[in-house]
């Protein structure tokens, strides 16, 4: 499929093509579709099924035909290339995406004057992402770590926080930096033993290791509250509540300052904290995969056996992603748990991994703003899709594959400003 | 208590050979193009309503016997299953094929929503079920107490058994089987050699496709119930299976499930249900820290 | 153009604005019905959605709440929390409803009811029968059915008074509502004297029980209780079955009222003389008769929470009607202080927001796969 050897259209083949699909279409929705179970018998509903056919034909048709024209073929093309490892710049480049950032930013910090209390959650929810996405770029798309149970360590931030209220009366600060350093331990512990194994173990026993971590938030109801969940604090300022009235005999926060009570002040609150912590983890990245240590990653990514004939210890930055990664999610746990002010483990299925993940690959393995924008397209699209109702799910479904096909390197490949060597260094 | 353990025993190996039937596709995919398969549950779960779908079907044409009944189900729901398992490979795999390794991983967890749902909306949410096929039990008197085995399951040993044989069969001796092998070890050289890769891993879907089809035919006869979220659980069970077994190696996916099985069969039964997921993750990560390749894989030979 | 036809026109733009501007004057009052309607138990989502859409017609016939219409607006929460807080939060601020019908799960109800109440939205589950869900000091959160206290009781006691269970077996399904259920009713057995044998979970979404139903036999029981929904209730109850456990009495609780357990059991055969314990069936109540009559005609049976839904919405209508008010503390203040007349009998409730009379009774599954209400043994 090299060159467009004729120009004319062959509607010929579009047809063979068109009733090709009709008939495997056929034979995939005849039976589910056209078929409805009602206990042991069953209905028939052949128009649904004569409907979908008939779209799927008319879909392959319009397909077929436009992928005969020069640009099919050129969209085609561009399906089939696209080589792989990172994009170099050239040295004095300046990305188009450097204006975005302030942007963003300035965005963030007008938006809450506009956003009413449900735009405020979902934004915030987006953030948490954000953050998770983050974590797992970290692991994932710098170290190359395929990581499937990530939503343990988010686990033990939320839990972090709800178990150290109830047992040890910590609040919200506290726990912060608590949950990131508990997260991260755990990382360290489960990465030392299976960091030996390669790639896709790696993956199974991760997954393994969430799945623990929530059987276990399930099973042990004396101290976690089981499937009941825990209740969550809200976050204070400065000893503040934020509620109509505060707990214990406390001034809650509108009093104190006299203005009319507002129920939105606890997720503005969130808003600005997680904003501003996204902002460092944002920062920090940034400047870890410019340190030593992220170069290293990179490198691991790459070739494994490369780096450790160079004298790098495979181990220790391995670990060293991992636990970082581990934190991150911490971190983001807490957050979660205080936006929803009540944790259970339903929250920390393997799904949520999944969807991380997702995050990650979408946002292209590796590229801090692809992983922000991917953040928000997963988590804001399935409330976007609210109105279409039972097909919610499913259209998100189609969204992900969609997304894959046409970006399968992600939404923003990640590149590098190449260096010239300074005047007067030897080459 | 003899006859509560052996019973313990053959719960245990009834689960662990349909874990081991499910875990065939993950370890053939990914034996092949080195992709987890997260959408191979859902195809399980697909095959069920097939399976239902068309035991409603020929009890309305009034056809009762159990053979024939069998063999109607089994043929029309491996036939419709493998034209599932290419359509997903055709739509959803195959433009990713030259792409990262983890793309196709996302869009696998993409297919495994769609399939969900469709399900769901096309069937209604309610759980489906298909009456009892075959009834009675085989007793067996052990000391002071008993094993009870309903014939389903010794239909499914035997069925289970006699699907890998199959399988073992066409993968070992057939021309199918080699140009499947040939592609599994380079697949590169394997298409200079004159092999259609892209077409070999068509049929590596399709078979896997077929194998959880066998399977979804059985379970759905032996628990009698399903519903369009059937898939996930099985899934992750059988894909641990594979793992266990180590991954891309066909007898291992089956001491893999019958592994899990019993090992899950057995703590549950001795010590406590509650911690019988725990239990079979924490084994995995074990054998996976002492043997990396899982039991009956290769070591990975890192190539420079 | 000729004048009169001016003037008709003229006329014509003058009556569709005022049409226009009085719709707009009688606004809807927007009630959230809010369930899983997807995921693995949309089956009772759709039940919601049912009765609610039901009630909400026959009230807009008879004309409204305070002459204003009410309009559904769906909330899906999967069943899961986090979805749940969503769902609240955008019911509240977006859809600006003025009262929730839900949800389902109690996992789901309990984070979602925070939301409501700092929105000061009043809302009713029909069927979260977690005590925590009105056991929380929130002022308008009121509940359609029991408590899982309240059914536990009642079927502990009959475990001991009517089954005579010496060795009796308790599962759930370790989730709140299963295990909260099978919880109190280990407690009222331990309170009866009777110790359980084995207190066990089983995973939900699994379907192979067979390693605990041979613990249930190396264990000797002759009652089982097991706390959960019908989807693992009919493969544990036919693998007791199958594996010759066929004396072995089996009870269970709310979260098997529906036909499907039937399917999910493998057939008629299974279910045969499985108890359960139920609100008194609604659909045999005189109240119920004409609007039970009505859901059939339409082609549907209103089973399980169809009739809860129903009555639900009716209870938020009274109060907003009651108080004349469309504010959730208003209806809140007035429904806990006087009764009302629904599809399922007259209901009032407490200070917390529960029902006052609870009256859960004990049916039993016969052989053709349909339940009855048993007689009250006393």
């Amino acid at each position: 499929m090299s060159a467009a050897n004729n120009s004319a259209i062959d509607i010929k083949r579009s047809l063979i093509d068109a009733i090709l699909a009709g008939l495997i279409s056929l034979i995939v929705f005849g039976p589910i579709v056209g078929v409805v179970l009602d206990g042991y018998s069953f209905n028939l509903q052949p128009t649904r099924v004569a409907w979908l056919v008939a779209g799927v034909m008319a879909g392959r048709f319009l397909l077929s035909l436009f992928l005969q024209t020069e640009k099919g073929l050129s969209i085609l093309q561009g399906f089939e290339g696209g080589g792989s490892g990172v994009h170099v710049l050239a040295p004095d480049y300046k990305s188009r995406l450097r204006w975005i950032i302030p942007m963003l930013i300035v965005i963030a910090i007008v938006f809450p004057f506009f956003a009413n209390k449900y735009l405020l959650t979902v934004v915030i929810l987006g953030l948490i992402y954000v953050l998770l996405g983050l974590g797992l770029n970290i692991v994932v798309g710098l170290a190359g770590l395929l990581d499937l149970g990530y939503v343990a360590f988010y686990a033990i931030g939320a839990y972090g926080l709800a178990l150290g209220y109830q047992y040890l009366g910590l609040g919200f600060w506290t726990v912060l930096p608590l949950a990131a350093i508990a997260a991260a331990m755990a990382g360290c512990i489960l990465g030392f033993p299976v960091l030996r194994m390669h790639g896709d173990y790696l993956a199974i026993v991760t997954l393994g290791f969430g799945e623990i971590i929530r059987l276990v938030l399930n099973n042990w109801l004396s101290f976690t509250g089981g499937p009941n969940g825990m209740p969550v604090p809200s976050p204070t300022f400065m000893g503040l509540e934020f509620g109509r009235r505060a707990k214990d005999g406390g001034v809650p926060f509108h009093e104190f300052f006299g203005i009319e009570y507002n129920p939105n002040l606890k997720f503005l609150f969130i808003y600005i904290v997680l904003f501003i912590v996204v902002m460092a983890v944002l920062y920090i990245k940034h400047r870890l995969t410019r340190m030593p240590v992220g170069r290293a990653w990179e490198a691991l990514r790459e070739d494994e056996i490369a780096c450790r004939s160079m004298g790098l210890n495979h181990v220790l930055v391995k670990l060293s992603a991992f636990t970082l990664g581990a934190s991150t999610a911490g971190l983001a746990g807490v957050f979660f748990a205080s936006y929803q002010g009540f944790v259970n483990p339903s929250s920390f299925t393997f799904f949520e991994s999944a969807l991380i993940l997702a995050i990650v690959v979408l946002g292209g393995m590796g590229s801090t703003v692809g992983v922000v924008i991917a953040a928000f397209v997963l988590t804001v699209a399935p409330e976007l899709l609210r109105s279409f109702s039972e097909y919610r799910v499913l259209l998100f479904g189609v969204l992900m594959v969609l997304m894959m096909i046409w970006r399968p390197r992600g939404l923003i490949r990640i590149s590098r400003t190449g260096v010239t060597p300074r005047k007067g260094v030897a080459p | 208590m003899d006859g509560i353990f052996l019973q313990q025993l053959i719960n245990g190996l009834t689960l662990g050979s349909v874990y081991g039937l499910i875990a065939i596709g993950y370890t053939m995919v990914y034996g092949i193009i080195g992709m987890i398969n997260f959408a191979h549950g859902e195809v399980y779960m697909i095959s069920a309503y097939l399976a239902a779908i068309s035991l409603a079907l020929l009890a309305y044409f009034g056809i009762e016997s159990f053979p024939l009944l069998m063999l109607g189900t089994l043929i029309f729901t491996v036939v419709v299953t493998g034209v599932y398992g290419w359509t997903i490979e055709r739509i959803a795999y195959k433009p990713l094929r030259n792409s990262t390794r983890l793309a196709p991983l996302i869009s696998a967890i993409g297919i495994s929503l769609i399939l969900q749902n469709y399900a769901q909306i096309s069937q209604g949410a309610r759980q489906q079920g298909v009456p009892t096929l075959l009834e009675g039990a085989w007793r067996l008197e052990v000391g002071s107490g008993f094993v009870q085995l309903t014939y389903t399951k010794i239909f499914i040993l035997v069925a289970a058994f006699v699907g890998m044989a199959l399988l073992t069969y066409i993968i070992k001796f057939t021309k199918l089987g080699r140009m499947c092998r040939a592609t599994q070890q380079d697949r590169k050289m394997a298409s200079i050699l004159g092999i259609n890769t892209d077409r070999v891993i068509s049929y590596v879907f399709i078979i896997g496709a077929v194998m959880a089809a066998l399977a979804g035919v059985l379970i759905t006869m032996n628990y009698g119930t399903f519903d369009f979220y059937a898939g996930f659980i099985i899934g992750i069970k059988a894909f641990t299976a594979a793992v266990l077994g180590g991954i891309g190696s066909l007898p291992g996916a089956m001491l893999g499930g019958i592994i899990l099985g019993i090992s899950e069969s057995l703590f549950s039964g001795l010590i406590n249900s509650d911690y019988k997921d725990v239990f079979s993750f924490s084994l995995l990560v074990m054998i996976l820290i002492f043997r990396p390749q899982g039991l009956l894989g290769r070591p990975l030979v890192a190539k420079v | 153009m000729s004048q009169t036809f001016y003037k008709k026109g003229f006329l014509a733009l003058a009556v569709a604005t005022a049409l226009g501007v009085s719709s707009y004057v009688q606004a809807d009052i927007k009630i959230g019905v809010a369930g899983p309607m997807t995921g693995a138990n949309a089956a009772f989502g759709e039940q919601y959605m049912k009765g609610a859409q039901a009630a909400a017609d026959e009230i807009n016939a008879k004309g409204g709440v305070n002459g204003e219409k009410i309009v559904l607006v769906k909330g899906d929460d999967a069943c899961e929390p986090k979805q749940a807080v969503a769902v609240a939060n955008r019911l509240v601020d977006q859809d600006k409803v003025a009262g929730v019908v839900g949800h389902f799960c109690s996992s789901s109800t309990i984070p979602a009811s925070e939301v409501y109440a700092d929105a000061g939205v009043i809302a009713i589950t029909p069927g979260s029968t977690n005590p925590q869900v009105t056991e929380r000091g929130l002022s308008a959160m009121f509940r359609m059915c029991g408590r899982d206290d309240q059914q536990g009781i009642v079927a502990g006691d009959y475990i001991v008074d009517v089954l005579k269970g010496k060795k009796v077996v308790v599962l759930h399904d370790k989730d709140t509502y299963g295990q909260g259920l099978a919880d109190a009713t280990k407690a009222q057995l331990t309170k009866r004297g009777v110790t359980p044998v084995l207190y066990e979970g089983l995973t939900r979404g699994e379907k192979d029980f067979s390693a605990i139903v041979t613990k249930i036999r190396a264990a000797g029981a002759d009652v089982v209780y097991f706390g959960g929904l019908h989807p693992e209730a009919g493969p544990l109850v036919r693998q007791m079955r199958e594996q010759g456990l066929k004396d072995v009495k089996f009870m269970s609780d709310d979260g098997i009222v529906t036909d499907e357990l039937v399917t999910t059991a493998g057939g008629p055969q299974y279910v045969d003389g499985v108890y359960m314990t139920f609100g008194a069936d609604p659909r045999l109540l005189p109240d119920s008769k004409t609007v039970v009559d009505a859901f059939r005609k339409a082609g549907t049976e209103p089973e399980g929470y169809t009739l809860y839904a129903y009555a639900s919405v009716q209870a938020l209508a009274a109060g907003f009607t009651g108080a004349k008010s469309n504010k959730g503390e208003d209806a809140a203040k007035w429904l806990k202080a006087n009764p009302v007349k629904t599809v399922m009998g007259e209901k009032t409730w407490d200070a917390k927001g529960d029902l006052k009379v609870s009256d859960y009774v004990v049916y039993q599954w016969d052989k053709d796969g349909k339940y009855h209400q048993l007689e009250k043994q006393k």
